[in-house]
Order: structure tokens, then sequence, then C-alpha cells
């Protein structure tokens, strides 16, 4: 019996101290995190990156979507962050003010690859936290306006270039059966900031000024767009609600006739719907005063706390190279967020594409700070109180900017 | 080693469980509540000050906690006696000595209690669906109104309530089929014998019978429906209009999406604090009965 024990107090012995082992013995392991579908294919540029470094040491941790959010909140809590992690563009003023970002300012000075200027603006400006740089831009989501580009012409309408055409264009697009059910809609566009935004944008507007600290949901230009967003609504061109409906489903029969997303909609599409291939197009946001549109995607970012910080850095360039971006297009359909890569003919001959890249030079973010989830909660509210429960829309507003004033304070 | 530290020795695994996983926590979360804990204190604890009471007044006059305690009420309240009634319901046509394939239909109803509710959930979603969902389907049949289920405010409740009750009816089926079985065949047959007929039996007989059961189900239903949180959560995320936003699910968006910690644990005490009273309301009137 006695033995027993002694075995296994040694077998446990040896089993933490081997594992301490490991920990200090990897000076150039580079230990990295990315979600969903990046994670899964990292490895497949792992291979060039390691030829250039062979005695690098990479392990690449594949964490879903869905809780990747709570695995870095609690990792850095408990400080057992990687090295380097993709993050989502809206996650990073959450861990920047959390203190768990690494500055690249210094970084970038002395780098040849990594140069501001070869990104795009909005996307760039979520890595921005006053005017320092904490993240790079790894691949950028764009939101455009997919449409059955048969079904278009079939009721002899053209994609719509601004709000008045968007409305003309609706009224064509939708249409009402005898008893007054609508059988199908112009549009989808749900009550969400990622679909509110974009008209404020459009229209000048802007939820908080971060430069004054100023909220001006009571602007003008957000109330008339806000205002546009519900019309859109009221007059059917989009149904209230989208709930239960499949997008892609329902955008096969026809039943909504199109939608503002981003370009992961393109293999989707391809995919779980390919009886229309060929059969729908996209195109850039209808126009107010801009035709902005909302920009998201993935940065990259090393963590404080490494211990590898040249070596994460190495990494990062490798990743923003031109041909790298290309190469990994082509693996995952993640769009280039360094402007030299869509110079590649891939991108140049693409006319879809080519719509994204249009738009990029058009798009914007939302507000840099940690409370924007709140005040997004807030704007859903809001304008689901407007058109649901048929709120006065100036009352609205007006609640909205005493409720955000009390988040930000 | 003296006898009498021999009991502790061998509660000893049991305490330090305990304390790590339930007794620290509980204790760390109650000082958590008195702060006012955000993400800016998680990269740096300096930020963290304590503010006492502050984020409980600032909880008594959120209208939004407010509409999350009257939903979990209304749910609870309209949930509970309705899922109760079904268990028994249900258990007694099981009792019931005519029916033949008594385990088919037990693990039938059983089912539904150990699918997952994310599978449940999207199928109901069908179920509701206003326009391809059966469930409009028969009521245009019928000639009855369609309803939009889930995004209609007056409605969304209603139909996360029915869910629910469809879900965990078989759980308290189970237990009080066990009661049922404990009530003694002789008294059935005494009562048959001074003639009796079923429904007397029934309210002389079973119900009080099946009291301590009864008892027993009610309060684990009422602090499981005061919990109210995976069926809305996946179903309506507290919507249309937050009708069918939860304390939980209002503890959660403040927990896990704000990262107000603080003010999430405040919003989670005062759940406990509802959860205890009702719990011992709930005893005291069982007793009162048993006199």
């Amino acid at each position: 019996m006695k033995n027993k024990i002694y075995v296994c107090s040694l077998l446990i012995f040896l089993t933490v101290f081997s594992s301490c082992g490991k920990k200090q013995s990897g000076g150039k392991k580079l230990v990295i995190w990315a979600m969903g579908e990046e994670g899964l294919r990292l490895e497949q540029v792992v291979p060039l990156f390691k030829k250039e470094n062979p005695d690098v040491e990479i392990e690449i941790q594949q964490i879903p979507w869905s809780a990747a959010h709570e695995k870095l909140v609690t990792a850095v809590a408990g400080d057992v962050l990687p090295d380097i992690s993709q993050l989502g563009t809206t996650w990073m003023s959450e861990f920047y003010t959390m203190g768990a970002l690494e500055n690249l300012d210094e970084y970038i000075k002395s780098s040849q690859i990594v140069n501001t200027k070869n990104y795009f603006k909005g996307s760039l400006e979520t890595c921005l936290f006053d005017d320092k740089i904490y993240g790079i831009p790894w691949y950028v989501d764009v939101r455009v306006l997919f449409y059955r580009k048969d079904l278009y012409e079939k009721f002899g309408v053209e994609p719509p270039k601004n709000w008045e055409e968007m409305v003309s264009v609706g009224k064509k697009l939708t249409e009402v059966g005898k008893d007054g059910k609508i059988l199908s809609y112009a549009y989808t566009i749900s009550i969400h900031w990622q679909e509110i935004c974009p008209f404020i944008w459009q229209n000048n507007g802007e939820i908080i000024d971060l430069k004054t600290k100023e909220i001006k949901v009571t602007s003008p230009e957000v109330k008339e767009a806000i205002k546009f967003f519900v019309k859109l609504k009221k007059e059917n061109l989009c149904p209230t609600t989208a709930l239960g409906v499949d997008l892609v489903y329902a955008f096969r029969i026809g039943q909504y006739k199109s939608f503002f997303s981003g370009p992961y909609m393109i293999e989707i599409l391809k995919k779980q719907a390919p009886e229309i291939d060929g059969k729908w197009s996209v195109a850039l946001m209808p126009k107010k005063k801009t035709r902005t549109s909302f920009v998201g995607g993935s940065n990259l970012v090393i963590f404080k706390k490494s211990k590898n910080k040249e070596l994460a850095w190495k990494f990062i360039e490798f990743l923003s190279r031109p041909e790298i971006q290309v190469e990994w297009y082509k693996i995952t359909s993640d769009l280039p967020a360094v402007r030299a890569a869509w110079e590649n003919e891939i991108f140049v001959n693409n006319s879809m594409l080519k719509v994204f890249r249009e738009q990029l030079e058009d798009a914007k973010s939302p507000p840099n700070i940690p409370e924007w989830e709140q005040i997004a909660e807030v704007l859903h509210q809001k304008v689901e109180e407007i058109i649901v429960g048929g709120k006065d829309i100036d009352l609205a507003l007006k609640e909205a900017e005493e409720k955000i004033r009390s988040i930000l304070k | 080693m003296k006898p009498k530290y021999a009991p502790y020795l061998f509660l000893l695994p049991a305490i330090v469980l305990l304390s790590v996983f339930l007794f620290l926590p509980v204790i760390f979360s109650f000082i958590l509540s008195l702060t006012n804990f955000d993400v800016r204190c998680l990269g740096d604890f300096i930020n963290t000050k304590f503010v006492f009471l502050q984020n409980y007044t600032r909880l008594l006059s959120d209208p939004l906690f407010w509409k999350a305690t009257k939903n979990t009420l209304y749910f609870t309240f309209v949930g509970v006696p309705l899922s109760i009634f079904v268990s028994l319901m249900a258990a007694l046509l099981l009792n019931s000595p005519l029916i033949k394939f008594r385990n088919f239909f037990r693990t039938g109803y059983f089912t539904p209690v150990v699918t997952t509710l994310v599978a449940v959930a999207v199928v109901w979603r069908w179920l509701y669906h206003p326009e391809y969902g059966p469930i409009n389907y028969f009521l245009k049949l019928l000639d009855l109104p369609t309803v939009n289920w889930l995004e209609d405010p007056k409605w969304a409740m209603p139909a996360i309530i029915i869910m629910a009750v469809w879900k965990n009816f078989g759980y308290n089926m189970v237990i009080f089929l066990a009661g049922l079985q404990a009530i003694p065949q002789s008294y059935y047959e005494a009562a048959a014998i001074d003639g009796a007929d079923e429904v007397r039996s029934f309210f002389y007989i079973t119900l009080p019978l099946l009291k301590p059961t009864t008892l027993f189900v009610f309060i684990t239903t009422t602090i499981g429906y005061l919990q109210l949180f995976a069926e809305p959560h996946i179903m309506t995320q507290g919507g249309p209009l937050n009708s069918t936003l939860s304390i939980v699910q209002y503890m959660y968006n403040h927990g896990f999406k704000f990262f107000n910690l603080g003010y999430a644990s405040a919003i989670s005490y005062v759940l406990f604090l509802m959860i205890f009273c009702f719990s011992v309301i709930q005893m005291k009137i069982g007793k009162l009965y048993e006199r």
C-alpha cells in the first residue's frame, strides 16, 4: 500500500515538473490564438514562415468565435495570454482598456513592411487609441448591397444609388398579394447597429463625437437617418423583424431581393445556394451625403505580457506582406487589409471584389470605446421602440441621449 | 490522532471543494457587488473602488431591471402552476391501470427534459414561425387569427412559457409518478367499498397524500423558473422590446456583455434574495397545511 502511494506521488511530481520544464525551454515558441475559420487554416501559411525561421516553434490554438470573447477576458484576468491573437475589430477598445495590448508604434517605425499608409482608413481606426497603434489589421469585412440581378432586371430596376432611389426601387420590388399580404420584400435590414449606423454615417451623422465627447444622437443628421430607417420598415420595403427566416433561403427563393452584408456572404451563397449562381451581384451602398459603409474584420495584436514580442512582430509582419495577404485570400477568402495586395490580378479581374475595394475607401467603424456595446444596445432598443412600439422619434432619441450619458459617466 | 478530529478529516474533501467552488465565490461576488468593478478594473485592480450600496440604489431606479423583474415574475406565476398542472395530469394518466405502453409514453414525455435546449429552440422557432410554422397553420385551419409568436411583444412571453412548460414537465411528472406509486392501493380499495367515485378519491386520497411531493415540486420549480435564462437567451435574446428580458438575462448582459461585474453581482444578489423569500414563504405555507 505504502509503495503505491510513493509511486503515485512520484508520478504526480514528475508530471508537474515536466510540464513546468516545457514552458521554460520554449523561448522560441510563439503561441497564437485565432478564431473560427482563421484558426483552422492559419496552419497552412505557417510552413512559409518556418522556411525563413526554421528554429521557431509555432503553436496555433483555434477558438470558436462563440467562446473567444470569454476565453480572452479570462486569460487577461488569469494572466495566461498567448503572444499574438486575432481580435475582432469591435473588441479592440475593451482589451485596450484592460491594458492588455502592446503599443506597436515603435515596431512600425523600424519596419520595412508595415506602414500605416498601406491600410484603409476605417480599418486602421479600429487600432488607434489616442493616436497610438495597438494592432495591425489582418483582414477586412465591409458591408455592401447584395442583390438578385435577375429579379432586379425582371422589375426593370437598377441597384439603388442613393436614398431616394432606395425607396423608389424598393417600392417597385416589393410585391403585395391580393389580400394585402406581402409576398416578397425589396430588402431585408435588421435592427442592429451594424445596419443602422451606416445610414447615420451616410448622412454625416455620428452617435458620439470622440474628440469633444459630445453625444450627438439627437442631432438633425442622426434623426433624419433614423427617420429614413423607420420609413423603410413602415413602408414595408423590408420586413419589420427578420427573426426565424433563413437569409440564404429567402434570398434564393426571391423573398428578399437584396440585403446588406460582408464578403463572407459570397462563399456562403455559393455553397448554400448554388441554384442562383450568377443571378446575384453586389453594389455599393446607396448614397446620401456619402456612401459610408461599416468596416469590420480582425486585427492582430501582441499582448503586453508576451515574452516573445520581437518574434511575434516578425510573424505579424509576415502576415502583412502583400503576397501573403493574397495567399491568405486564396485560403480563406478573407479580403486583404493591405492596399498593395489588392493590385494582384485576382482582385483586379473580379468585378464583385472591385465593388468591395471601392467601398473600403468609404467605410467606418463605430467609436473605439469600451462602452460601445452598451451604447449599441441603447440604440437598438430605442429604434425597436420606434418601429415596433410606435414611440415618437424625438422622445426616443432624447431618452437615448440620457441613457448614453449615464453610461459614459 | 484524536478520534474527535476524525469526522472532520473525512469531511475535508467536501469542505475544501465546496469552499473553493461555492463559498468563496459567493462571498467574493458579494464583495464585488459593493464595488464598481468593470472593464477598467480587469487590467488594473487599482481602478476598483468600494461604492457600498450604490449598485443597489442604482438598481432600484433602473427601469430595465424592473421590467426584467416583472417579466420573470410573469413567467414564474404563470409557468409554475401550468407546469405543475401538466405534470400532475401526465403522471395521473401514466399511473392509470388502463394505460398500455406505459414505458413508451414515460420515456416520450421525459425526452424533452434531456434534449439540449439549443436543439429544442431551433425546432420551436420553426414551430412558432409566423408564416411557415405549423402552429399558425393549425390556427388558420381552425379559423383563428394567427399570431406572430416571437416578434410580438404581447405574445413572446406566452410563447416562451409554452415552450418551457413543454420542455420541463417531464421531470416533475416522474417525481409525481413516484409519489403516486407510494400511495398504498388499499386506501383506494377502502374508498371504493365506501362508494367513493374516482373524482372523490382523487380529491380526498391522492391530492392530500401527494402534498409533500407537491411542495417539493413547487419549491424546486419556482426556484428554477425564477432563474429563467436559457430559453429567452436562445429564442429572443430578451426581445422584442425587452418583453422576454429576464433577471438572469439582464445580469448576463451586464456581467458578460458589458463587463459591469459589480453591477451584475448586485443584480444576482437581489435575485438570490427573491428566491430565498419565495422559498421561505412556500415552506411556511406547506407547514401550515401539514397541521
